[in-house]
């Protein structure tokens, strides 16, 4: 049981992180490699901060939030934009924002790098302590029941805001066909920021949470949930919030696995073949409509 | 001049065996197969060849020859695999591929030497036959991109059906890209381990599929002359920016951001495009035609070489 519930607060963390990934590229066709640097540089934001204030619980929070919506708003007016301006098609456009979001991400990442000196960072000096609480033979931290609460709370709020709201509307039928949508005078500028800044929100938000959770985080952090996020979205199927849910639990319960089970750092490993395995036998996921798309 | 290349033997090397990298990205590249397959074949030649010298104490010539037919087959097989993927997502199967290859180092145990790497790769090899393998791959990656090969690579990339209806063979242009890919990064890699004598799983993360991507990316990722261009500024850029001190980082993120958004074909592609541009203004300024003659002169330009070039890098965005 216990196992499970670790598996249960590993799999949220991923949720948190990969939900935004999966947003944008599910409807506006972002695939933002930036996405673990807006994570870590929040929760750096936030380290800086509290080492010249103390800031209880719920301002980190917010102050993560807001920090990664800033920057995602800004890496999508500055650099993703600009490329789709340029751009001949889509095909290239998706390209050309990969390539940028990585380039993009190296900026934060040589902040925060030169700041620490690649050494861990956390939170340690803010008014809030991790508390342990103990149901029978269940110990589970304060922080992880937050994590869990927070990842299933935006995860059905972003489902039933894609499903139910016009703006999810608008938003699926960009993912549906960009041009018509546009047509039916939809947006799309506006929408793209909307879900950018939705999408950093929870990045930051999770790197926050992340932080508190482990204690402290490392600059490179972001780039190995990067991945693994990946993992999780193509897993569930691009675009499904159901897929993305099922990758991110898959995942983490993979990896307990993995890791009670073998010696060495295979872990590490888990997402990377899952990657694999699922591009070659089923690279629509277990939950994601078929792709259309041909060369 | 052999102050100079003495005491910058290092980064020398290095630009040889960057610039080989970026290669074996840029050439899948040009073919239209986003794939970074590349940097994994870089990892498993080094390894292989630090191994091969490490234990049976092969000479570097085998260590060399071993590592690229190694990686050419993988380089085929995972193509086999593969084949059927497309963009975004080959891109994505490529990276897991490379970093997959990552994590079997660090758990190989003593053949691979752990965390730690492998360590004390001696060899005979020497700078010369660095300068001319290197020479050699430039000279085969330059021939593919003129004439015949290059025409139909160029169309195998920018519209796979016109190919298709054209007789060329799709499939067997992206598994020659995968085969040459592996073989290039295998050869990189061993290149690499041999002359610094030492491998480590850091030295092969996804730290190495962002260098070989930046230097296509900056340096223009549709001729060698970019991927030279990108090699050279990459290897140098870190050594020169230590003049400015301690934010040389953020310096780098920032040219490769700028560079990532604005600059699509690289330095080279705006070379290009520089060069256009002034031999159009100096024929204007010695004969002033009207301005449609002039746009019809600057299409069809006389000097053989440059047409190809001029023409692709009008329409085509990598």
């Amino acid at each position: 049981m216990q196992d499970l519930l670790s598996v249960v607060t590993l799999g949220s963390i991923y949720l948190l992180f990969a939900l935004g990934m999966s947003l944008t590229w599910g409807t506006i066709d972002i695939l933002n490699f930036g996405h673990g640097a807006i994570f870590m540089f929040s929760s750096f934001t936030a380290y800086l901060v509290l080492q010249q204030t103390e800031l209880g619980l719920p301002l980190i929070v917010l102050l993560g939030l807001v920090v990664g919506a800033l920057m995602s708003l800004l890496i999508q007016v500055l650099a993703f934009e600009q490329i789709i301006k340029r751009a001949k098609d889509k095909r290239t456009a998706e390209m050309q924002i990969l390539i940028g979001g990585i380039g993009v991400a190296i900026i934060p990442l040589a902040i925060a790098q030169h700041h620490t000196k690649s050494n861990p960072f956390g939170f340690s000096s803010s008014t809030f302590t991790v508390d342990t609480w103990t149901m029978g033979d269940l110990r589970i931290t304060n922080i992880a029941a937050l994590s869990i609460v927070v990842a299933l709370v935006l995860w059905v709020a972003a489902a039933v805001w894609l499903r139910r709201s016009r703006q999810g509307l608008a938003l699926r039928s960009i993912g549906v066909d960009a041009e018509t949508a546009a047509l039916m005078g939809i947006d799309r500028r506006k929408m793209a920021l909307v879900t950018m800044a939705v999408s950093g929100g929870m990045a930051g938000l999770s790197g926050v949470l992340f932080t508190f959770g482990l204690g402290a985080i490392t600059a490179e952090s972001g780039d190995t949930l990067l991945v693994k996020a990946f993992a999780c979205i193509i897993l569930g199927g691009v675009g499904s919030m159901l897929g993305v849910a099922f990758g991110a639990f898959f995942l983490a319960a993979a990896e307990t696995v993995v890791l009670t089970q073998t010696s060495g750092s295979w872990v590490e490993a888990v997402s990377f073949g899952l990657i694999f395995l699922v591009l070659l036998f089923r690279p629509s996921g277990v939950f994601g409509r078929a792709d259309v798309r041909r060369t | 001049m052999m102050d100079f290349y003495d005491s910058n033997l290092v980064l020398i090397q290095a630009t040889c065996t960057g610039l080989i990298l970026a290669l074996s990205i840029q050439v899948p590249l040009r073919m239209g197969v986003f794939s970074f397959a590349g940097a994994g074949s870089y990892g498993i030649g080094a390894y292989l060849a630090a191994i091969l010298v490490i234990e049976q104490e092969v000479s570097a010539f085998v260590a060399i020859g071993a590592a690229m037919l190694a990686t050419a087959v993988i380089g085929l097989l995972l193509g086999l695999l593969i084949f059927k993927l497309n963009g975004l997502y080959l891109a994505m199967a490529t990276v897991a591929f490379d970093l997959i290859i990552g994590v079997i180092t660090i758990n190989g145990g003593e053949t691979t030497g752990g965390s730690t790497g492998l360590y004390g790769v001696i060899t005979d090899f020497t700078m010369g036959q660095m300068f001319a393998l290197t020479v050699i791959v430039l000279a085969l990656v330059a021939l593919s991109e003129v004439g015949r090969t290059g025409r139909r690579v160029d169309a195998v990339r920018d519209d796979p059906e016109l190919a298709l209806s054209m007789g060329i063979s799709l499939r067997r242009y992206r598994l020659t890209a995968f085969v040459v890919s592996g073989a290039l990064g295998g050869l990189a890699g061993a290149m690499n381990v041999l002359v610094r004598s030492a491998i480590g799983p850091l030295d092969i993360g996804f730290g190495l599929i962002v260098l070989g991507l930046t230097m296509i990316i900056v340096g223009g990722s549709r001729s060698w002359k970019g991927a030279v261009i990108g090699a050279i500024i990459f290897t140098w850029l870190p050594d020169i920016l230590t003049a400015i001190g301690e934010w040389q980082e953020l310096v780098y993120g920032i040219i490769v951001a700028l560079a990532a958004v604005f600059l699509p074909r690289g330095i080279y592609g705006v070379l290009v495009d520089l060069n256009k541009w002034l031999r159009r203004r100096r024929r204007e300024r010695r004969d002033p035609p009207p301005a449609v003659a002039a746009e019809q002169a600057g299409d069809i330009d006389p000097k053989p070489g440059d047409v190809r070039e001029f023409a692709l890098n009008e329409e085509t965005v990598p």
